[in-house]
This record gives structure tokens, sequence and C-alpha cells, in this order.
């Protein structure tokens, strides 16, 4: 568990009643979470269940069918109003793929945005960002020059890390990080998702069905179960919750032994 | 009653879905339209699309090309022998292709060789949420992605059209010498018999417009593939499909358009 000190009343993120259809299909059904400020939130919940829906509702890729989302008190989207334009700069997203611009080399990948936003820095300057994004993630310069489809999933992830990094965001969202890698790869990221949150300040939402990376990088952690979130709670809560589902889930059951239904659908 | 009222909601949800198309085709002009004061902001991304839709086409539309002229002009010769003069043969040459086979041609032969890869393009890139890590980074995908393709398409299409219409009379020019006892002096002069500016201002217009099918039709396609390499698939069919039928209608309006 990272060793960062959280004010429990600095909200950044807040949830409020998050609704979402995708056609006949209810994803979302009454979302509430509050995520502090330089915490790493961790929601787990089985797949297909919606946590990435969740995600991509906290950065603006999503308007709600219902409730509010709420970044560092300014509310960007509601069924009637969306405006991410304020908090864009401040957020950054690690896709489940990497999502490198695949026509571009690890370099421009991660200058490419920088260049944009900030036209007034020199090529030096790109550049010297470009290096210090790639020290951070442990990787040496070296890898600027190489194209994504020379890279393994692992060094991927990593690169898109930097990528999403680059602008120093304050908030970086994971969607599933460790999936498709092996454990020690995995590691590797989880180290460097508690590395973002010591040495960067970011306040973190993970995604992840991989307890073994939730329990290591979470302050807490949300589970998502049909549409609800049923249970927030440190990692030791979690590990030792009542709650049956919670318990089936981060125990990798598949039968549950009781019939106490923690939800109405 | 219900197996009655069936077809009713099936024509219903297809009109409505149909029209629902029809105006996501039309943001996505308008959305690129918005970007156009950025077009020389980032130029070099314009330049890599306008090598791959148009450079990179030239082989293709040489042979097609070349081929075409000369089956028109062997055609004209075959329909005519015994009619009209032979220098004609350079006249109705020269009509059918820079008022119809050139444009028509190159903007079919464009739309199965570049919009099918822009939709494919697009489709995958939408897969692997390269389109949201654009706008995650605050970047709008209508100016770094659509912008370059829709200057590429607008230019390169037109372009391509001339260099196919010259090598069309340069077909048709081969033809008249080698199989046709035609001279190439009386092929040249026929050219120019009832030659008109507007015919080949005519096509360019056309092929402007063939231009703007094809993109806002290949990436709307790939912007709607549905997932994995069928879905990817379907798009670039219905690309091919849709571009084709679109290009022959709007071809039959601007006909009425330009040459009433």
């Amino acid at each position: 568990m990272p060793n960062v000190k959280i004010d429990p009343n600095d909200i950044m993120i807040e949830l409020r009643g998050l609704k979402k259809s995708f056609g006949k299909q209810n994803v979302l059904l009454d979302i509430n979470l509050d995520i502090r400020r330089g915490e790493t939130m961790v929601i787990i919940g089985q797949s297909g269940g919606g946590k990435s829906v969740i995600l991509k509702h906290m950065i603006g890729l999503l308007q709600p069918d219902g409730g509010t989302v709420t970044v560092d008190g300014t509310t960007i989207s509601t069924p009637k109003f969306f405006d991410t334009r304020t908090i864009r700069k401040k957020m950054g997203m690690l896709f489940q793929m990497g999502a490198l611009f695949d026509s571009m080399d690890t370099g421009e990948n991660i200058a490419f945005a920088l260049r944009e936003h900030h036209p007034e820095l020199s090529e030096k300057e790109v550049q010297a960002v470009v290096t210090e994004k790639l020290k951070l993630i442990n990787l040496i310069p070296e890898f600027r020059t190489k194209m994504p489809s020379e890279l393994s999933g692992g060094m991927r992830k990593r690169v898109a890390l930097a990528r999403a990094i680059a602008l120093s965001p304050e908030i970086l969202l994971y969607d599933e990080p460790t999936t498709g890698l092996d454990p020690i790869t995995s590691d590797v990221i989880n180290d460097l998702i508690i590395d973002m949150q010591e040495k960067l300040g970011v306040t973190s939402v993970v995604v992840t069905h991989d307890m073994v990376s939730a329990f290591k990088v979470a302050d807490r952690i949300a589970m998502l179960y049909k549409g609800r979130i049923i249970e927030v709670g440190t990692v030791e809560e979690i590990k030792n919750t009542t709650n049956p589902f919670v318990k089936q889930f981060i125990t990798g059951q598949r039968k549950i032994s009781t019939e106490i239904h923690p939800v109405e659908d | 009653m219900a197996f009655l009222l069936r077809p009713v909601y099936f024509a219903g949800k297809k009109a409505v879905e149909g029209i629902a198309g029809i105006g996501e085709v039309i943001m996505i002009l308008i959305y690129t339209l918005r970007t156009l004061p950025y077009t020389f902001k980032n130029f070099d991304l314009t330049i890599k699309q306008m090598i791959s839709v148009g450079v990179t086409s030239v082989p293709l539309l040489f042979v097609t090309s070349i081929f075409t002229g000369m089956v028109a002009t062997v055609q004209a010769e075959f329909q005519f022998r015994d009619l009209v003069a032979d220098k004609f043969v350079g006249t109705a040459a020269c009509k059918m292709i820079l008022i119809e086979l050139g444009p028509i041609l190159t903007a079919l032969v464009l739309a199965g060789r570049v919009g099918s890869a822009l939709a494919a393009e697009i489709g995958s890139m939408r897969e692997k949420e390269e389109l949201d890590a654009y706008t995650v980074l605050g970047l709008d995908p209508f100016r770094y992605l659509a912008l370059p393709r829709f200057l590429a398409f607008i230019v390169m299409v037109p372009s391509l059209t001339v260099i196919s219409n010259c090598l069309a009379l340069i077909g048709g020019w081969i033809v008249c010498v080698l199989a046709l006892d035609i001279t190439t002096y009386t092929y040249y002069t026929g050219m120019q018999y009832l030659f008109n500016f507007m015919d080949l201002f005519a096509g360019i217009i056309k092929a402007f417009v063939f231009g703007v099918i094809i993109f806002v039709l290949g990436y709307y396609h790939g912007l709607n593939a549905g997932a994995g390499a069928k879905g990817v698939g379907l798009a670039t069919m219905n690309v091919v499909v849709s571009s084709s039928v679109m290009i022959l209608i709007a071809d039959f309006f601007l006909a009425a358009l330009l040459f009433q």
C-alpha cells in the first residue's frame, strides 16, 4: 500500500447517482462514489460490469443518463450539461491496450500533446520532458525511437503511462493496467502506479479485476456489482468484509455460500 | 396482430437509423470544416495523407486509365465507323473522358482503394481506443485525424482525375496509332474540335465532390465499424458500396447542374 497522507474531506472526484444505459442494457444503475485528493482508489468488479464506463464518465468520454460527475469542485457532466474542457488537462488516462498512436514513434507519442498544448516550448525543452518522463517509468531515453509495433505489451503500457503524465496531470485513470501481462510485468506496472502517486502526488483511479494488483496499489477499494457500488473500504476492510459478494469476488469463488442479496435489481 | 406490426416496426427502425446516419455524416462534415482554420498548423500530417491517398494510387490509376482510354476509343471508332470522319474519334474520346469517364473512373477506383483503407484505419483506431486517447489528451480528433484526410481527398481526387484524363487520352492515342489506322494529327485535331474548357472544369468540380463523398463516408463507416476483424471488414465493404452509389447519384445531379 502506498505511503501518502490523505485528507478524507478533500474530495477530488465525486460521482452522484450516476446512471448509464447502452440500448436496453442498464450498465450503471446508481453510482455514488467519492475519490479523495491524492489517494489511489481501485474499482473492482466483474468483466463487462461497467468499471471502464465509470472511468470514461470521470474523464468526460461519456455523458451520463442520470446523476452528476464533479471533478475538483467543478461539475463536468450531467444529462443536460457536458463541458470537459476545463478538466482535460488535469487528467491523464492509461488505456487498457495502451492506445498508442501507431503512426508515431515512442518519443513522438509522448511529445505530441505537449507540443500542441505548449507551443512556447522549444524542441530541446520538449525532448527534455520526454527524457524525464521516460526516466520516471524506468525506460532509457534510447527508447524514444521505437515504434509501438516493436514494443511488448508491458512496454506499450509503460510508454502509454509516460504519455499520460506528459502534461503533468493531477489525476491519473488506469483502465485494467495489468490485464494481459505476466505476473512480473504486472508488478512492474503496480510499482509504477505507486511511484506516480508518491513522486507526482496524483490522485489515481484504477479499474481492475486483478486482486493482487488491487491489494498492492490501493488506498481504498470500491466494489461494483450489478450497476451499484456495494462496498467501499480500505484494503484491510475489504479483505475482512462480511459482504458475501465482495468475499466471493476477492477469493475468486464461482459459487456463493449465502442466499443474501445485497442489492435490489 | 403483433406479427402484422412487425414489418412496420422494422421499416420504421430502418428509416430512423437511416436518418440518424445522414445526420451523423453531415455532422462529421461540419466538425471537419470547423477545423479548417488549422489547415497549415499540422501540414506535415496532411502531406503524409496526400502521399498515401494520391501518390501511391498513381500506379493503379495508370493501368486503369490507359486501358479505359483505349477501350473508349476503340468503341467510338467501332460504333461510328463509316458514319463519321476519323477525326471525330478523337472528339468522342476527349468528350467522354473529360466529362464522365475520367472523374467517375478515378472516383470509383479511389473509393475502392483509399476509401476502404480510410474506414479500416479509423475503425481500427476506434477499436484500439486511439480516438479516445486523442480526446483524453485534449486533442481534437477532427483536427488531427479528419482534417488532414479531408484535405488530402479534396486535393488529390481532382489532381488524380486530371492525371487519369491525360493517361486515358494517351491510351486513346496509342490505340488510334497502333490499331485503328488513325494518325496522331487526326486524333489530335479531333480532340481540339468541339473542345470546351467547361468539360475539363466540370470534371474537376465533380472530382472535388466525389473526394468529399469518399472522405465523409469512409470516416463515417470507420467510426461506426463493429468490433473485430468482421466489423472492420464490413465497414470497408460498406464504404465501397455506399460511396460508389453516392458517386453515381451525385454525378447525375452534377451533370444536370453543370451542363444545363
